[in-house]
């Protein structure tokens, strides 16, 4: 494997020595570029006290090129489908190099705090969260409660 | 033992020279069938057969020179202004790789014209030649007063000749 770039070295120091509240990102022992992430679903959330597992990939061309994330947990959210692709705007158009894997994780987690049912990546779980948004909510709190919750 | 090919690593050539000669005697076919209009399914086929893959569309448009592509041109990356040495600040680290802009011996750091804010040259001009945007303010760099600044300079420039 090519080395490793400084600025990886740097972010995956930081992440560890000065972790963000409620996330966790931790290297990939055989392979530096992935990353094992857990976020804790927001207070006051459908997803509040599930702990969601993503993995985060950096590809070859990082920072010029987004970082790869999915949910690996499954999830009741209009902009995550059921393969836990994620629909967010930093990770595709607006990437910018000045970003870093600290951003990324901390802008998931704003949105499961504020799903968007109107750029949905997850057709029928938007339509139902526009139709009837308590139950898509109570829906999204069950499926918590089934995959995000240790037991 | 390894062919020609192998060594040469020519395999891929010698597919798209097969792949050239397929198309020619489709295309022959396609020329005699006009005479032949009962063929008209044949035809269908023989285009279809033709459109590339919806994978390879995708790769084409990401492909660098494509019209998909939003990075700046080149004359623009490298009109890119820099900081003359001494007012480089050292300990400053570029926001795309990190680096202290002092780590490097001789450092090469650009500002963008209208936004001001500093990268490695090397790092700037990778990112400008994907996109257009500065990545701190993600302003694009080269749409705004480009003209103003140009004009100003010049005629700065010729108030000196005159009076200076």
């Amino acid at each position: 494997m090519a080395s490793l770039p400084k600025r990886i070295i740097k972010e995956t120091e930081r992440l560890v020595s000065d972790p963000v509240p409620g996330i966790t990102a931790e290297p990939h022992d055989d392979n530096l570029r992935y990353f094992e992430v857990t976020i804790e679903g927001p207070a006051g959330s459908p997803y509040e006290n599930g702990i969601f597992q993503l993995e985060l990939y950096l590809p070859d061309d990082y920072p010029m090129e987004a970082p790869k994330v999915r949910f690996l947990t499954k999830i009741y959210h209009p902009n995550i489908d059921r393969l836990g692709r994620i629909c967010l705007d930093v990770l595709k158009t607006n990437w910018s190099p000045a970003l870093q894997i600290r951003t990324v994780l901390l802008s998931i987690q704003a949105l499961l705090a504020s799903p968007n049912p109107n750029d949905p990546l997850a057709n029928d779980v938007a339509e139902d969260w526009i139709k009837n948004e308590e139950g898509a909510k109570n829906k999204a709190r069950e499926w918590t409660q089934l995959y995000a919750t240790k037991k | 033992m390894s062919t020609y090919e192998e060594e040469h690593g020519t395999h891929e050539n010698n597919d798209a020279a097969t792949e050239r000669r397929d198309a020619r005697s489709q295309f022959q076919t396609l020329f005699q069938s006009i005479e032949n209009p009962q063929s008209d399914n044949y035809l269908i086929e023989l285009f279809a057969s033709m459109i590339i893959s919806p994978e390879l569309q995708e790769e084409w448009l990401n492909s660098g020179d494509s019209k998909g592509n939003k990075g700046c041109p080149q004359e623009f990356i490298d009109s890119l202004p820099r900081i003359p040495a001494e007012q480089i600040p050292l300990k400053e680290p570029c926001p795309i790789c990190y680096e202290k802009f002092g780590d490097d011996e001789y450092p090469l750091v650009a500002e963008l014209p209208h936004c001001h804010h500093k990268f490695d040259l090397q790092c700037i001009s990778l990112w400008l030649s994907k996109q257009n945007t500065c990545p701190l303010c993600r302003d694009a760099v080269n749409e705004k007063n480009f003209d103003d600044i140009d004009v100003s300079k010049a005629e700065l420039e010729e108030d000196w000749g005159m009076y200076g």
